[in-house]
Protein backbone atom coordinates (compact mmCIF):
# COMPACT_ATOMS: atom_id res chain seq x y z
CA UNK A 1 0.00 0.00 0.00
CA UNK A 2 1.35 3.84 -0.61
CA UNK A 3 1.74 5.81 1.79
CA UNK A 4 -0.26 8.74 1.48
CA UNK A 5 0.61 12.51 2.49
CA UNK A 6 -2.17 13.15 4.95
CA UNK A 7 -1.53 16.87 4.57
CA UNK A 8 -2.00 17.18 0.82
CA UNK A 9 -4.62 19.45 -0.27
CA UNK A 10 -5.42 17.29 -2.83
CA UNK A 11 -6.98 14.33 -0.84
CA UNK A 12 -10.90 14.11 0.06
CA UNK A 13 -11.90 13.77 3.31
CA UNK A 14 -15.00 11.88 3.47
CA UNK A 15 -14.70 11.36 7.41
CA UNK A 16 -16.74 14.33 8.24
CA UNK A 17 -19.86 12.65 6.65
CA UNK A 18 -18.88 9.02 7.66
CA UNK A 19 -16.92 9.08 10.76
CA UNK A 20 -13.89 6.71 10.20
CA UNK A 21 -10.34 7.18 9.88
CA UNK A 22 -10.20 4.93 6.73
CA UNK A 23 -11.85 8.18 5.30
CA UNK A 24 -10.23 10.88 6.46
CA UNK A 25 -7.69 11.27 3.26
CA UNK A 26 -8.94 9.96 -0.07
CA UNK A 27 -6.44 9.77 -2.78
CA UNK A 28 -8.20 11.59 -5.86
CA UNK A 29 -9.37 8.74 -8.50
CA UNK A 30 -10.49 6.10 -5.75
CA UNK A 31 -14.24 4.98 -6.03
CA UNK A 32 -16.09 3.68 -3.54
CA UNK A 33 -18.96 0.82 -3.70
CA UNK A 34 -21.53 1.64 -1.08
CA UNK A 35 -23.54 -1.99 -0.18
CA UNK A 36 -26.08 -2.85 2.55
CA UNK A 37 -29.72 -3.48 2.69
CA UNK A 38 -32.87 -1.41 1.38
CA UNK A 39 -33.49 1.52 3.87
CA UNK A 40 -29.89 1.35 5.66
CA UNK A 41 -29.01 5.14 4.35
CA UNK A 42 -26.59 3.97 1.34
CA UNK A 43 -27.99 6.56 -1.32
CA UNK A 44 -28.39 9.38 1.72
CA UNK A 45 -24.94 8.39 2.52
CA UNK A 46 -23.64 9.20 -1.06
CA UNK A 47 -25.87 12.30 -1.49
CA UNK A 48 -23.86 13.92 1.94
CA UNK A 49 -20.25 12.86 0.94
CA UNK A 50 -21.32 15.04 -2.97
CA UNK A 51 -23.04 17.57 -0.52
CA UNK A 52 -20.29 18.19 1.61
CA UNK A 53 -17.87 18.46 -1.52
CA UNK A 54 -20.39 20.99 -3.00
CA UNK A 55 -20.00 22.96 0.59
CA UNK A 56 -16.17 22.84 0.13
CA UNK A 57 -16.35 24.67 -3.26
CA UNK A 58 -16.43 21.32 -4.82
CA UNK A 59 -18.06 19.97 -8.45
CA UNK A 60 -21.15 17.21 -8.14
CA UNK A 61 -22.66 14.54 -10.58
CA UNK A 62 -25.16 12.57 -10.01
CA UNK A 63 -25.93 9.56 -12.32
CA UNK A 64 -29.33 8.38 -10.79
CA UNK A 65 -31.95 5.83 -11.82
CA UNK A 66 -34.35 6.80 -9.15
CA UNK A 67 -35.00 10.21 -8.64
CA UNK A 68 -36.41 12.64 -11.16
CA UNK A 69 -33.20 15.33 -11.52
CA UNK A 70 -35.26 18.31 -10.45
CA UNK A 71 -35.67 17.02 -7.42
CA UNK A 72 -32.01 15.60 -7.08
CA UNK A 73 -31.42 19.85 -7.75
CA UNK A 74 -33.79 20.73 -5.19
CA UNK A 75 -32.84 18.47 -2.28
CA UNK A 76 -28.89 20.13 -2.98
CA UNK A 77 -30.12 23.47 -2.81
CA UNK A 78 -32.18 22.91 0.21
CA UNK A 79 -29.06 20.87 2.16
CA UNK A 80 -25.96 23.17 0.37
CA UNK A 81 -27.40 26.72 0.28
CA UNK A 82 -24.63 28.38 -0.62
CA UNK A 83 -24.41 25.97 -3.66
CA UNK A 84 -23.74 27.57 -7.11
CA UNK A 85 -26.07 25.91 -9.73
CA UNK A 86 -22.84 25.60 -12.39
CA UNK A 87 -21.70 23.09 -9.15
CA UNK A 88 -24.49 20.29 -10.14
CA UNK A 89 -24.80 18.22 -13.02
CA UNK A 90 -27.49 15.35 -12.96
CA UNK A 91 -27.49 12.53 -15.54
CA UNK A 92 -31.36 11.48 -14.93
CA UNK A 93 -31.30 8.01 -16.00
CA UNK A 94 -35.14 6.96 -15.48
CA UNK A 95 -36.39 7.24 -19.52
CA UNK A 96 -39.22 9.47 -18.14
CA UNK A 97 -38.46 13.25 -18.53
CA UNK A 98 -42.39 13.97 -18.76
CA UNK A 99 -42.18 15.38 -15.08
CA UNK A 100 -42.43 19.42 -14.49
CA UNK A 101 -38.55 20.18 -14.89
CA UNK A 102 -37.31 22.93 -12.62
CA UNK A 103 -37.28 25.63 -15.47
CA UNK A 104 -35.27 27.74 -13.38
CA UNK A 105 -32.82 25.62 -13.06
CA UNK A 106 -29.42 26.53 -14.04
CA UNK A 107 -27.39 23.28 -12.93
CA UNK A 108 -26.70 20.18 -15.70
CA UNK A 109 -29.28 18.17 -16.63
CA UNK A 110 -29.02 15.24 -18.96
CA UNK A 111 -31.87 12.87 -19.50
CA UNK A 112 -31.00 9.22 -20.85
CA UNK A 113 -33.78 6.68 -22.13
CA UNK A 114 -33.22 4.26 -19.70
CA UNK A 115 -30.51 2.55 -17.52
CA UNK A 116 -29.61 0.26 -19.49
CA UNK A 117 -28.49 2.63 -22.33
CA UNK A 118 -24.74 3.04 -21.03
CA UNK A 119 -23.58 4.96 -24.68
CA UNK A 120 -26.46 7.87 -22.96
CA UNK A 121 -24.86 7.84 -19.51
CA UNK A 122 -21.17 7.98 -20.92
CA UNK A 123 -22.89 11.41 -22.68
CA UNK A 124 -24.46 12.58 -19.63
CA UNK A 125 -21.21 12.40 -17.22
CA UNK A 126 -18.41 13.48 -20.23
CA UNK A 127 -20.69 16.79 -20.43
CA UNK A 128 -21.22 17.41 -16.73
CA UNK A 129 -17.66 16.61 -15.65
CA UNK A 130 -17.42 18.85 -18.79
CA UNK A 131 -19.02 21.76 -17.60
CA UNK A 132 -17.90 21.79 -14.26
CA UNK A 133 -14.38 21.59 -16.21
CA UNK A 134 -14.84 25.33 -17.76
CA UNK A 135 -16.22 26.32 -14.48
CA UNK A 136 -13.28 26.11 -12.85
CA UNK A 137 -14.63 22.93 -10.15
CA UNK A 138 -11.43 20.75 -10.93
CA UNK A 139 -12.27 18.78 -7.70
CA UNK A 140 -15.20 16.75 -6.99
CA UNK A 141 -17.36 14.01 -6.60
CA UNK A 142 -19.85 11.55 -8.76
CA UNK A 143 -22.62 9.04 -7.06
CA UNK A 144 -24.02 6.75 -9.18
CA UNK A 145 -27.35 5.66 -7.59
CA UNK A 146 -27.85 2.57 -7.93
CA UNK A 147 -26.42 -0.09 -9.49
CA UNK A 148 -29.25 -2.50 -8.67
CA UNK A 149 -31.38 -0.81 -11.11
CA UNK A 150 -28.43 -1.02 -13.49
CA UNK A 151 -28.31 -4.85 -12.90
CA UNK A 152 -32.21 -5.29 -13.77
CA UNK A 153 -31.53 -3.99 -17.41
CA UNK A 154 -27.97 -5.60 -17.87
CA UNK A 155 -25.78 -8.34 -16.18
CA UNK A 156 -23.36 -8.47 -14.00
CA UNK A 157 -20.38 -8.83 -16.51
CA UNK A 158 -21.91 -5.55 -18.10
CA UNK A 159 -22.28 -3.67 -14.71
CA UNK A 160 -18.66 -4.96 -13.82
CA UNK A 161 -16.92 -3.55 -17.11
CA UNK A 162 -18.93 -0.25 -16.55
CA UNK A 163 -17.75 0.06 -12.92
CA UNK A 164 -14.83 -0.37 -13.96
CA UNK A 165 -14.58 2.42 -17.18
CA UNK A 166 -15.99 4.87 -14.90
CA UNK A 167 -13.74 4.66 -11.62
CA UNK A 168 -11.23 4.98 -15.09
CA UNK A 169 -12.45 7.91 -16.25
CA UNK A 170 -13.06 9.53 -12.51
CA UNK A 171 -9.40 8.76 -12.03
CA UNK A 172 -8.43 10.74 -14.75
CA UNK A 173 -10.53 13.74 -14.07
CA UNK A 174 -9.34 13.34 -10.18
CA UNK A 175 -12.21 12.95 -8.82
CA UNK A 176 -14.29 10.73 -6.13
CA UNK A 177 -17.01 7.84 -7.21
CA UNK A 178 -19.32 6.85 -4.93
CA UNK A 179 -21.64 3.76 -6.27
CA UNK A 180 -24.46 2.20 -4.41
CA UNK A 181 -25.82 -1.42 -4.49
CA UNK A 182 -28.67 -3.03 -2.55
CA UNK A 183 -26.76 -5.77 -0.87
CA UNK A 184 -29.83 -7.67 -0.20
CA UNK A 185 -31.34 -7.91 -4.05
CA UNK A 186 -28.48 -9.78 -5.52
CA UNK A 187 -26.47 -13.31 -4.75
CA UNK A 188 -23.20 -13.28 -2.84
CA UNK A 189 -21.32 -13.87 -6.12
CA UNK A 190 -22.85 -11.20 -8.28
CA UNK A 191 -21.47 -9.05 -5.18
CA UNK A 192 -18.42 -10.27 -4.99
CA UNK A 193 -17.82 -9.55 -8.29
CA UNK A 194 -19.07 -6.32 -8.30
CA UNK A 195 -16.87 -5.02 -5.59
CA UNK A 196 -13.98 -6.43 -7.36
CA UNK A 197 -14.55 -3.07 -9.68
CA UNK A 198 -14.00 -0.64 -6.83
CA UNK A 199 -11.05 -0.05 -4.84
CA UNK A 200 -12.78 0.34 -1.87
CA UNK A 201 -16.49 -0.42 0.16
CA UNK A 202 -18.13 1.02 2.84
CA UNK A 203 -20.59 -1.74 3.74
CA UNK A 204 -24.07 -0.95 6.38
CA UNK A 205 -25.57 -3.72 8.03
CA UNK A 206 -28.18 -3.47 10.86
CA UNK A 207 -27.46 -5.37 14.14
CA UNK A 208 -29.50 -5.66 17.04
CA UNK A 209 -31.52 -2.88 16.22
CA UNK A 210 -28.79 -0.59 15.28
CA UNK A 211 -27.38 0.78 11.71
CA UNK A 212 -23.79 -0.17 11.18
CA UNK A 213 -20.48 0.45 8.99
CA UNK A 214 -17.28 -0.55 8.24
CA UNK A 215 -14.87 0.44 5.71
CA UNK A 216 -12.74 -2.25 3.41
CA UNK A 217 -9.95 -1.40 0.79
CA UNK A 218 -8.80 1.48 1.40
CA UNK A 219 -6.39 0.38 4.52
CA UNK A 220 -4.66 -2.69 4.74
CA UNK A 221 -6.98 -3.87 7.14
CA UNK A 222 -11.02 -3.71 7.33
CA UNK A 223 -12.05 -1.08 9.73
CA UNK A 224 -14.36 -2.55 12.41
CA UNK A 225 -17.63 -2.56 12.83
CA UNK A 226 -19.14 0.65 14.46
CA UNK A 227 -22.55 2.33 15.25
CA UNK A 228 -23.54 5.28 13.75
CA UNK B 1 6.32 -9.28 -37.25
CA UNK B 2 4.79 -11.63 -40.21
CA UNK B 3 2.78 -10.23 -42.67
CA UNK B 4 -0.01 -12.13 -40.94
CA UNK B 5 0.03 -10.61 -37.80
CA UNK B 6 0.12 -7.30 -38.90
CA UNK B 7 -3.57 -5.55 -37.37
CA UNK B 8 -5.70 -5.15 -40.88
CA UNK B 9 -6.96 -1.48 -42.27
CA UNK B 10 -9.77 -1.37 -44.36
CA UNK B 11 -10.00 1.94 -46.33
CA UNK B 12 -13.36 2.62 -47.54
CA UNK B 13 -13.27 5.56 -49.53
CA UNK B 14 -14.93 6.51 -53.02
CA UNK B 15 -11.75 9.00 -54.28
CA UNK B 16 -8.84 6.92 -55.45
CA UNK B 17 -6.16 9.40 -54.52
CA UNK B 18 -6.79 9.64 -51.34
CA UNK B 19 -7.07 6.24 -50.56
CA UNK B 20 -3.72 5.59 -52.57
CA UNK B 21 -2.59 8.59 -49.70
CA UNK B 22 -3.84 7.00 -47.17
CA UNK B 23 -2.30 3.19 -48.04
CA UNK B 24 1.08 4.78 -48.97
CA UNK B 25 1.03 6.37 -44.92
CA UNK B 26 0.04 3.00 -42.77
CA UNK B 27 1.46 0.18 -45.43
CA UNK B 28 4.65 -0.08 -43.19
CA UNK B 29 2.80 -0.68 -40.29
CA UNK B 30 -0.55 -2.64 -40.98
CA UNK B 31 -1.50 -4.76 -43.59
CA UNK B 32 -3.77 -2.22 -45.51
CA UNK B 33 -7.02 -2.98 -48.02
CA UNK B 34 -9.06 -0.80 -50.19
CA UNK B 35 -12.58 -0.69 -51.48
CA UNK B 36 -14.31 1.90 -53.93
CA UNK B 37 -17.69 2.62 -52.29
CA UNK B 38 -19.63 0.88 -48.86
CA UNK B 39 -20.66 -2.44 -51.36
CA UNK B 40 -17.08 -3.41 -52.14
CA UNK B 41 -16.45 -2.53 -48.35
CA UNK B 42 -18.83 -4.85 -46.84
CA UNK B 43 -17.67 -7.59 -49.17
CA UNK B 44 -14.29 -7.14 -47.48
CA UNK B 45 -14.72 -7.15 -44.58
CA UNK B 46 -14.41 -10.47 -42.26
CA UNK B 47 -13.20 -11.08 -38.56
CA UNK B 48 -9.87 -10.38 -39.66
CA UNK B 49 -9.97 -6.63 -40.15
CA UNK B 50 -9.29 -4.61 -36.83
CA UNK B 51 -10.03 -1.07 -37.75
CA UNK B 52 -12.18 0.48 -40.63
CA UNK B 53 -11.64 4.09 -41.78
CA UNK B 54 -15.10 4.49 -43.56
CA UNK B 55 -15.63 8.22 -45.51
CA UNK B 56 -19.11 9.44 -44.72
CA UNK B 57 -19.83 10.65 -48.36
CA UNK B 58 -19.67 8.03 -50.90
CA UNK B 59 -22.08 7.63 -53.94
CA UNK B 60 -24.11 4.65 -53.08
CA UNK B 61 -24.13 3.28 -49.72
CA UNK B 62 -23.48 5.85 -47.24
CA UNK B 63 -21.05 5.60 -44.26
CA UNK B 64 -24.04 5.82 -41.91
CA UNK B 65 -25.82 2.79 -43.72
CA UNK B 66 -22.11 0.64 -44.26
CA UNK B 67 -21.49 1.47 -39.84
CA UNK B 68 -25.64 0.14 -39.31
CA UNK B 69 -24.54 -3.13 -41.40
CA UNK B 70 -21.47 -3.75 -39.65
CA UNK B 71 -22.66 -3.22 -35.75
CA UNK B 72 -25.67 -5.20 -37.67
CA UNK B 73 -23.11 -8.14 -38.69
CA UNK B 74 -21.45 -8.06 -34.87
CA UNK B 75 -17.49 -7.85 -36.44
CA UNK B 76 -15.56 -6.93 -33.69
CA UNK B 77 -14.05 -4.15 -35.56
CA UNK B 78 -13.30 -0.46 -35.25
CA UNK B 79 -14.57 1.92 -36.76
CA UNK B 80 -13.35 5.44 -37.71
CA UNK B 81 -15.58 8.02 -39.61
CA UNK B 82 -13.74 10.43 -41.87
CA UNK B 83 -15.38 13.70 -42.36
CA UNK B 84 -15.34 16.43 -44.11
CA UNK B 85 -17.20 18.53 -41.01
CA UNK B 86 -16.52 18.58 -37.53
CA UNK B 87 -18.61 16.42 -35.89
CA UNK B 88 -19.59 16.04 -32.30
CA UNK B 89 -21.30 14.25 -29.37
CA UNK B 90 -23.83 12.59 -31.69
CA UNK B 91 -20.99 11.24 -34.25
CA UNK B 92 -20.27 8.56 -30.91
CA UNK B 93 -23.48 8.60 -30.51
CA UNK B 94 -24.57 7.46 -33.79
CA UNK B 95 -21.64 4.19 -33.36
CA UNK B 96 -18.80 5.33 -34.29
CA UNK B 97 -15.31 4.83 -32.07
CA UNK B 98 -13.69 7.59 -33.68
CA UNK B 99 -13.61 10.42 -36.10
CA UNK B 100 -11.22 12.10 -38.52
CA UNK B 101 -12.02 15.37 -40.36
CA UNK B 102 -10.70 16.19 -43.90
CA UNK B 103 -8.01 16.90 -44.60
CA UNK B 104 -5.87 14.46 -42.87
CA UNK B 105 -2.33 14.54 -41.59
CA UNK B 106 -0.31 10.89 -42.15
CA UNK B 107 0.09 11.64 -37.87
CA UNK B 108 -2.93 12.00 -37.10
CA UNK B 109 -4.16 8.98 -39.21
CA UNK B 110 -1.29 6.93 -37.28
CA UNK B 111 -2.52 8.06 -33.98
CA UNK B 112 -5.93 7.43 -35.02
CA UNK B 113 -5.45 3.96 -35.74
CA UNK B 114 -3.03 3.33 -32.89
CA UNK B 115 -5.90 4.29 -30.52
CA UNK B 116 -8.47 2.06 -31.59
CA UNK B 117 -5.90 -1.04 -31.75
CA UNK B 118 -5.36 0.15 -28.56
CA UNK B 119 -8.63 0.11 -27.29
CA UNK B 120 -9.31 -3.20 -28.41
CA UNK B 121 -6.24 -4.48 -26.03
CA UNK B 122 -8.02 -2.75 -22.86
CA UNK B 123 -11.10 -4.42 -23.75
CA UNK B 124 -9.39 -7.63 -24.43
CA UNK B 125 -7.82 -7.15 -21.03
CA UNK B 126 -11.07 -5.88 -19.13
CA UNK B 127 -12.47 -8.90 -20.70
CA UNK B 128 -10.03 -11.30 -19.26
CA UNK B 129 -9.80 -9.41 -16.11
CA UNK B 130 -13.99 -10.00 -15.79
CA UNK B 131 -13.44 -14.03 -16.40
CA UNK B 132 -10.84 -14.21 -13.41
CA UNK B 133 -12.89 -12.06 -11.25
CA UNK B 134 -15.96 -13.89 -11.46
CA UNK B 135 -13.72 -17.35 -11.27
CA UNK B 136 -12.55 -16.16 -7.81
CA UNK B 137 -16.23 -15.15 -7.07
CA UNK B 138 -16.89 -18.99 -8.03
CA UNK B 139 -14.69 -20.84 -5.75
CA UNK B 140 -15.14 -18.28 -2.86
CA UNK B 141 -18.71 -19.48 -2.96
CA UNK B 142 -18.20 -23.18 -3.28
CA UNK B 143 -15.21 -23.58 -1.15
CA UNK B 144 -14.73 -22.54 2.82
CA UNK B 145 -12.21 -20.19 3.79
CA UNK B 146 -9.47 -22.83 4.94
CA UNK B 147 -10.23 -25.06 1.73
CA UNK B 148 -9.24 -21.62 -0.22
CA UNK B 149 -6.09 -21.76 1.85
CA UNK B 150 -4.69 -24.68 0.84
CA UNK B 151 -5.58 -24.29 -2.79
CA UNK B 152 -2.93 -23.23 -5.51
CA UNK B 153 -5.03 -22.45 -8.08
CA UNK B 154 -6.47 -19.81 -5.65
CA UNK B 155 -2.86 -18.49 -5.04
CA UNK B 156 -2.53 -18.75 -8.78
CA UNK B 157 -5.91 -16.81 -9.59
CA UNK B 158 -5.40 -14.17 -6.95
CA UNK B 159 -2.22 -12.92 -8.49
CA UNK B 160 -3.32 -13.13 -11.68
CA UNK B 161 -5.94 -11.35 -11.16
CA UNK B 162 -3.20 -8.56 -9.08
CA UNK B 163 -1.28 -8.22 -12.46
CA UNK B 164 -4.23 -7.66 -14.56
CA UNK B 165 -5.39 -4.96 -12.63
CA UNK B 166 -2.21 -3.00 -12.78
CA UNK B 167 -1.76 -3.57 -16.23
CA UNK B 168 -5.58 -2.22 -17.21
CA UNK B 169 -4.70 0.60 -14.81
CA UNK B 170 -1.85 1.72 -17.14
CA UNK B 171 -3.68 0.70 -20.13
CA UNK B 172 -5.68 3.77 -20.03
CA UNK B 173 -5.31 4.21 -23.55
CA UNK B 174 -9.05 2.20 -23.59
CA UNK B 175 -10.44 5.50 -22.25
CA UNK B 176 -7.68 8.86 -22.68
CA UNK B 177 -9.93 11.09 -23.81
CA UNK B 178 -14.10 12.25 -23.99
CA UNK B 179 -14.33 10.04 -27.27
CA UNK B 180 -12.49 7.12 -25.89
CA UNK B 181 -14.50 6.58 -22.50
CA UNK B 182 -18.01 6.98 -24.83
CA UNK B 183 -16.99 4.10 -27.47
CA UNK B 184 -15.81 2.14 -24.94
CA UNK B 185 -19.27 2.04 -22.89
CA UNK B 186 -21.00 2.01 -26.39
CA UNK B 187 -19.01 -1.25 -27.01
CA UNK B 188 -19.97 -2.42 -23.93
CA UNK B 189 -23.96 -2.10 -24.95
CA UNK B 190 -22.84 -4.01 -28.13
CA UNK B 191 -20.91 -6.41 -26.97
CA UNK B 192 -22.82 -8.63 -25.43
CA UNK B 193 -22.06 -11.18 -27.63
CA UNK B 194 -20.22 -13.83 -25.90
Amino acid sequence: MVKTNKQSENMYDLSTVLDFDALDSVRPGTSLLVAGPAMSGKEALAMDILKDGVGNGEGAVVVTTNDQASSVVDDFRTDVPEMDDSQLGVVDCRGDNSGGEAAQSGAYIHHVNSPGDLTGIGIGITKALEGLHKSGRDQGRLALVSLSTMLTYTDKKTVFKLCHILSSRLDSAGYVGVFTIDSGAHDDQTLQVIKQAFDGLIEFREEDGTRQARVMGLTSQPSEWKEL
Amino acid sequence: MSESDRPVVLIVEDEPDVAETYKLWLRNDYEVRMAHDGDEGLDLLDDSVDVVLLDRMMPGLSGDEVLERIRERDLGCRVSMVTAVEPDFDILEMGFDAYLSKPIRSEQLHETVENLLERSDYDTLLQEYYSLVEKQATLEASKSSAELEESDEYDELKEEIGELKSELSESLGGIGDDADFIATLRGLSNGEDE
